[in-house]
Parts: C-alpha cells; structure tokens; sequence
C-alpha cells in the first residue's frame, strides 16, 4: 500500500518539517561530546573572555607582569609564551576537551575549555 | 431469606464501545511494558493507534476515555500504579491528549483537507516523547545527560508517529470502504 | 467552550514549565576578585543580582583585610607578631586574631608537626617568602642551623589574649592555612546573607555550599601533571576541596627543582609526592591537612590525615600512582582508571 496515498497534503508537509528538523537535534545535543567549542579566558577582575576553537589565531593579554601570549589552533588552545617565572601554564601543553584547564597565577590568567554543557563548575588545582 | 439483589448497572453502548476499546489499547499497553528502552518506563506509544481510531471516529471526548483508561488500568495490571513509570505514561498520555484536542480545533483553518491520521499521530507522538523526557528528568534522571538521549528518542517518536498515523488511517480507509 | 479553555491551559502549563526550566539553567551568577594575592571565583546559584553584587563586595573587602594582616610580607599584623615573638616580648591578640592561632594550634598538634606555621624563617630562607622566589636554594649549614633551633607552635604562650613564645626563632608563615582560613570567613559571609548554594575556589582551592540546582556541583580535579583533569568529584552538602602539589610555587636552579613545602623534620623541601587532596567541611583544616598529608608522603600519610580527621584523601605520587582511602574512592570519579592503592587504615 502506498503510504503517499494514505497522507493528505497538510500530512505531508509536517512529515518533511519534523524528518528536516531531526538532524539538528543531533547537532544541538551531540554537537559537543567531549570535545571543546569554546576557551574561557580570566583575565584578573575582567569579565571572563570566550573564544571560539573553531579559527586559528593568536591572542595576547596583558596582566601584571606583561603580555601572555595564547594560541588556538586546530580546535585546541596553549599558552604560548607568558612573563612568569615558572613556566607551567605553557608546560601544560595544549587544552582540547571538555574541562581542560591551564593557568598563569602569578599573571593572573587562566583558560578553562568548554562545550556547551561545561562539564564542571570549578576546577580545584 | 431473601436473595440479595444484584446491583445494576445500567450501560450504554457507547460505553461497551469504550470498553472494547479501552481492552484493546491496555493489551497493546501491558505488551509494550515488556519492550526495552534506554530509559525505564520511556514508550513509543504504540497504543496511540488505539487513541488515534477512537478520535477520528467517536471524538475527541472518547479518545480521552480510552486514553486515560490505558493508562490507568494498564498501570494497575502491571502493578506499576504511582510509580515513576506511571507519570511517565501519565504525562505522556495527557501530553498527546492535549496536542490532539488542540490540532482537532486548528485543522479546520489549515488548507485542503488539513491534517490525517498521520499528521495528528505524529504531533501526538512528539508530545508524548516530550513529556515524558521532561517527567523522566524530574523523576527518574535528574541530570541534564538525559538530554544526550533525546536526538535518539524524538526520532523513534517521529517514526512511530508516522508508523501508527500510516496504520490508523490505512484501518479508518478500510473501515470507511466496508461500510460505503 | 470548557474543553477549549482546559486544552490551552495545559499547552500553557507545558509551555511554561520548559521556559521555566531554561531560566533556572542561567542562574549563576559569577564572579571573579584578586585577592590573597590570586585569582578568586565566586558562583552564586539562583540569587536576586543586587544581592550577589554586595555579597561579593562584602567578601572582596574582607579578603583584602585578611590577606594585608596575615599573608604577605609587607608591614601587617603578622608582621608585628612575628616582630613581637622575635624579640621575646607579648603581643595583645584580638579577638579573631585568637581565634585564628588558635585553630593553628590546634591543627599543628594534630598533624604531628608536619603543618607547622613557625618555621617562617626555614621558608624565608628557601626564598618562598618573595613574590618570584628563585634559587641558589639555601646551604647544609644555614638549614641545619635552623633545624636545631626547632621553632614549633608549641613554644608558644597564650595567657587570655597575651601571645609569647619561649622560643624567638619562631616566626609564623600561615601559608599553609591562611587560604582556607579565609575561604571558611568568606563563606560565613555568604551564609549570613542567605545564601545556601555557592563555591568560591581561591586560586584553585575551593568550598562549596549546597548545589547547582537540582543536581550536585561539578568539581574537576586537574591532573599533576598534563593538561586537563585527573577526576571528578560531585560535592555533598557543605565541603572544601584543597589540593597541595609539588607545581604549586617553585623555582628551578641548575636543573633542580625546589617546590614550596618545606619538610619540617628535614628542613628540606618535601618529596616523592606530586599532589594530595583532601576533602574535608572546613577549608582552615582542608589546607592544613593537605599539606600535612603532603609532607607525610606515601610512607606515613594514613596515620596523620587519621589523626587529623580527615577520612577522604587522594596522593599522588611521583609514579602516577593513586593512594586513596575508602571514604575517598567513593566520591571520586577518575577520567582514566589509575594504578590504585587503597588505604586499609580503618577510619
């Protein structure tokens, strides 16, 4: 039995708007898994600064003791260079998923990456 | 000592109609209990074709009866009466209810011949998913990670609501046909 | 004409309970301050903005106090203490000044000396003391001279308010607790105002009040030493996280690394631990107890956080490998499944 024949024109119209509308559930809930979209950048008192993943480029900030240098490529971000002493947030390589977290304290920067659901509230370190 | 008289009820055949089909759609109901799903006590809702024959033929009033009848009484069979799996039948019944009565009201100003079986089951089964993801998320999984599951779930709803409208519809022509 | 009003006024409750939900997901308020000379995050859920705002004012201006009178270098109270104590003369506590000593005490005894605030000097000479401390690390000598002078909490006097010490090489460093000390004040703060669901994390080190809603806070847990976190943990009712690394401050000199934490029995940097975190309510004993812990090191680590009360600990030590306790390993979630020691102390 054809199945066109049992749908009127009004059926037919909503069967392709909900078949068409499915695919972006998928993108809209699954776009993400673990994979970070967006870096968070503290820079001291500021208002938190989003980057998006998706675009090479560099960025730098300025804190205290100067310029710290980041760095997205490839859907991933670093620390590339920073004024401090100890040099860990670039030891911490490079943030891609979910949660990753790297910071400059003595210049007061971090980055936090995340999707659209962050995965965690705060990261104790 | 005098025989006690049994109690009479007094039924219509509107209401032995009710009852058949009420029977029909808690059988389909118990049946569909014993199906897996990702989430416990989440259906597609293969009843509906029950709800859907009963809307198009008797009304909207009916189907509510036969609806909610399911629901209940298949609860109390399977013994899921309360449960969280109850408000999920519950909610999702009372959601597609809602979207049918709503759609019965609406079709008349759409184009054409408005909406079939097909059209109202799948806007019936989209609510009832709906409702039920919301309910499941208060009560049975508190966490926004039941959401993950959603893309999977809306479409087993969209592909059974199409499925019972393409059944429904083939019985009402089937139907129609005999008694022309 | 019912039916009709009845439909549309369930479309309206479903309508309204999804909009509903999406404004609670946007009600957390965030907040970032410089204080204690670091970065501090403050996460409000569901508070009227006005409200928010001040309380994170109030917070800001009492952390400022604190960190000018008790952390840092510069002329503050701890200076004048310290000044006092060098010279063998008493100083007259405040109130919460007492207060503050006291549960340093406290915690030092506890712990067996590993947290011991008095070795200010050991640490200055380390160069710990200095904003951007570099080597050359201190000579055997100068070390051992110290050591021998064994300045511990208890050489110190407490008559009511009067504070003295029988020994003048003690010099108080609260590094080690101050944090949490001044997490546990600005929590009080939150809480007066009404505030039942909020964590302020301090450069890392956190206490969260309550939860996000309808589910736990989310804690991550970073990894030693890659990128990203090691675990997760969801918080219970009213705790502080604090973890104590060998990552934390530390220079390098000709190739060696120096970190912060001073062994107070050797006079030495302590070793073969990379990080220890603690969970415990209140973040004085949490930062304390995880540099206590630290210190311990996998030989002995059980018997002090036992001692101190702590029952969820998590080391790491330098291979990567995890030593839990059981009340631990319950909360924990790891992202990849480590090598695991369990601690059988029974707590």
């Amino acid at each position: 039995m054809n199945p066109l024949a049992l749908m009127t024109k009004s059926d037919i119209v909503f069967v392709g708007i909900a078949i068409m509308l499915l695919p972006w559930l998928y993108i809209a809930f699954w776009g993400d898994g673990n994979s970070g979209e967006l870096a968070r950048i503290q820079v001291g008192k500021q208002t938190p600064v989003l980057i998006s993943l998706q675009t090479a480029q560099r960025y730098t900030f300025a804190g205290p003791l100067g310029n710290s240098i980041i760095e997205v490529k490839d859907g991933r971000i670093r620390f590339i260079s920073s004024p401090c002493k100890g040099k860990q947030c670039i030891h911490s390589g490079w943030l891609s998923k979910n949660g990753d977290f790297a910071a400059c304290l003595p210049n007061l920067m971090s980055i936090t990456v995340s999707g659209h659901h962050p995965r965690f509230d705060s990261i104790n370190f | 000592m005098p025989t006690p008289k049994p109690i009479q009820f007094h039924t219509t055949p509107d209401d032995h109609r009710i009852a058949a089909l009420a029977a029909l759609a808690i059988g389909i109901h118990i049946i569909e209990a014993a199906l897996p799903s990702p989430i416990p006590g989440v259906k597609p809702g293969l009843a509906n074709v029950i709800t859907l024959f009963v809307l198009f033929r008797y009304g909207w009033k009916d189907a509510a009866w036969v609806s909610l009848l399911r629901v209940l009484a298949g609860s109390l069979l399977i013994g899921s009466f309360l449960t969280p799996t109850f408000m999920l039948s519950l909610s999702g019944a009372c959601a597609s209810l809602a979207a049918l009565g709503l759609l019965c009201r609406l079709n008349t100003h759409l184009p054409g011949q408005g909406l079939g079986a097909v059209g109202f089951s799948l806007i019936a089964a989209i609510s009832h998913m709906t409702a039920q993801l919301v309910v499941a998320r208060y009560l049975i999984i508190p966490h926004d990670g039941l959401f993950h599951l959603l893309p999977v779930l809306m479409t087993a709803a969209v592909i059974f609501g199409i499925v019972s409208g393409l059944i429904t519809q083939s019985l009402l022509n089937h139907l129609d046909q005999q008694s022309a | 004409m019912r039916k009709f009003v009845l439909m549309h006024l369930l479309i309206a409750i479903l309508v309204n309970s999804a909009c509903s939900y999406q404004d609670r997901k946007n009600t957390t308020h965030n907040s970032q301050l410089l204080a204690l000379g670091t970065l501090i995050n403050i996460s409000l859920w569901d508070v009227d903005e006005n409200l928010a705002d001040s309380v994170v004012h109030a917070v800001d201006n009492r952390l400022q106090t604190f960190h000018h009178d008790w952390q840092g270098w510069a002329p503050g109270r701890l200076a004048d203490i310290n000044a006092a104590l060098a010279s063998g003369m008493s100083i007259t506590l405040k109130d919460d000044e007492l207060k503050l000593l006291q549960q340093a005490i406290s915690l030092s005894q506890s712990s067996q000396g590993l947290f011991n605030p008095a070795i200010g000097q050991l640490i200055g000479l380390w160069g710990f003391h200095s904003d951007n401390p570099a080597g050359p690390p201190p000579n055997d000598a100068a070390i051992k001279t110290l050591l021998h002078l064994n300045p511990s909490m208890s050489d110190l006097r407490l008559d009511d308010h009067e504070l003295s010490s029988q020994n003048k090489a003690v010099q108080l460093d609260l590094g080690a607790f101050a944090k949490g000390y001044a997490i546990d004040q600005a929590v009080m703060i939150i809480k007066q105002n009404g505030i039942k669901n909020a964590i302020i994390n301090a450069g890392g080190d956190l206490r969260a009040i309550g939860a996000h809603g309808n589910r736990p806070w989310h804690i991550g847990v970073r990894h030693p030493t890659k990128a990203g976190t090691i675990a997760a943990i969801d918080t219970q009712g009213d705790e502080s996280i604090f973890t104590s690394g060998n990552y934390e401050r530390f220079y390098v000199y000709e190739g060696q690394r120096y970190q912060h934490i001073i062994d107070p029995r050797t006079g030495y940097p302590s070793t073969g631990t990379l990080s220890v975190t603690v969970i415990h309510q209140d973040a004085a004993t949490a930062d304390a107890a995880a540099t206590a812990i630290m210190i311990a090191g996998t030989e002995n680590w059980q018997t002090v956080a036992h001692q101190m009360n702590i029952d969820k600990v998590m080391l790491v030590d330098e291979q990567l490998t995890v030593h839990l306790t059981p009340a631990m390993l319950k909360r924990i979630k790891f992202e990849h499944q480590p090598t695991i020691v369990l601690s059988n102390h029974s707590s």
